[in-house]
């Protein structure tokens, strides 16, 4: 089971699909896009900053990289999703239940693993955003605020499809990481969104 | 790392004349993945067309060494060679173009994708090992900055700023390269 390639849609197509009343694209999706949103924007910040900023182009370097890589996790969460309802729906199933148990259980684990994935690249973002908003030209430091805060957003969302995955117990390893995440980004935001007041 | 490989291509090419055979692996090492790279990614050869290829290429470099004019220009010449022979065992196969063949303007698409991704990893031997080590956990193992930091035993909040300067020496090390002989490991 494949969804479609959302970074082939145009963005009102891709917010009709995520208003519609299909499975995906959901939360994951969106919390990927708004990391991607707020890596791209430390990529301009940055970009607009090389004349006063050495470390400029290596930001914005890093911040495209993050924003390839959050865009890509929003269909690969929507996949993972997909699979692992798909998955749910056949538990109860006659046959062999093992099996199906063993499948349910590696899908799900999947769905945890993206968004985890998703929280950590919110985390690099807001703290991309967070050096951008230290150092950029002036005229740029609302972008680098609003960047933290789409991030740190994307980070917490994500960080909370983690916790409530069925395979997620709390203590685990997982939820560790992905609230960590969420608290770092949150931390960036709050430094960065004070500063620029 | 071994000293050899902190030597220029000139350098390499120096001590491979005077026998040294340390030398000679090394230039084995160095250009072994960018030979292998044109034949079956940029050509498209078959695995065992690619290891003939591979095997004539080292061949005549070794035979053929002392004919090189220009030291420096050892990796065009190792870049020409392959093609050459590429073409040859294309041709040898007597293959008709096939589907899978590159066409010329996606071959050469291919090929200068394959020169500058070696280029870049030459410029990478170059940074210290910190450097190299902290750009490929980020671009090419996707680690996140926490990972990085916890793994390299870095304060979390200086990594960012970390890889901006390694990139920057890497730019630096990439506009220099045809300027004069390499520069020290930064």
């Amino acid at each position: 089971m494949e969804t479609e390639d959302y970074l082939d849609l145009r963005i009102d197509e891709f917010l009709d699909r995520l208003a519609e009343g299909g499975r995906a694209p959901g939360g994951g999706s969106a919390a990927a896009l708004a990391v991607a949103f707020a890596a791209g924007l430390v990529a301009m910040v940055a970009r607009c900053s090389r004349g006063s900023w050495e470390d400029a182009a290596g930001v914005a370097a890093q911040s495209l990289a993050i924003k390839e890589r959050a865009a890509q996790l929003a269909r690969t969460d929507a996949d993972a999703w997909q699979q692992a309802s798909a998955a749910l729906g056949e538990a109860g199933a006659d046959g062999d239940a093992e099996g199906r148990d063993r499948e349910l259980e590696q899908k799900l684990g999947h769905a945890a693993a993206v968004p985890l994935e998703i929280a950590e690249l919110g985390a690099d973002a807001a703290a991309l955003a967070a050096l951008v908003g230290e150092y950029c030209e002036g005229a740029y430091r609302a972008d680098a605020a609003a960047a933290a805060a789409l991030a740190s957003g994307g980070a917490s969302a994500a960080a909370h499809l983690v916790q409530v995955n069925l395979t997620v117990q709390e203590g685990d390893e997982r939820l560790k990481r992905a609230r960590a995440s969420e608290q770092a980004a949150a931390e960036s935001a709050k430094r960065t969104l004070a500063s620029i007041r | 790392m071994s000293q050899l490989s902190t030597l220029s291509d000139a350098e390499l090419v120096q001590r491979c004349r005077e026998g040294n055979t340390d030398a000679w692996n090394e230039l084995v090492e160095r250009f072994s993945r960018y030979v292998y790279a044109v034949c079956t990614r940029g050509y498209r050869l078959s695995e065992e067309d690619a290891d003939d290829v591979f095997q004539e290429v080292f061949t005549r470099v070794f035979t053929h060494l002392d004919t090189l004019r220009n030291d420096a220009a050892l990796r065009p010449w190792i870049a020409q060679l392959t093609r050459r022979l590429c073409l040859d065992s294309i041709t040898k196969r007597g293959r008709e173009q096939a589907t899978d063949e590159p066409m010329a303007e996606e071959l050469a698409a291919d090929l200068a994708e394959i020169d500058e991704a070696f280029t870049v990893r030459e410029a990478l031997a170059t940074l210290s090992d910190t450097c190299q080590e902290m750009l490929d956990r980020f671009f090419a193992r996707d680690q996140s900055y926490r990972t990085i930091s916890d793994e390299l035993d870095l304060p979390s909040g200086t990594v960012a700023s970390r890889i901006a300067r390694c990139l920057s020496k890497l730019r630096t090390e990439l506009e220099g390269r045809n300027e004069g002989p390499r520069g020290s490991r930064g």
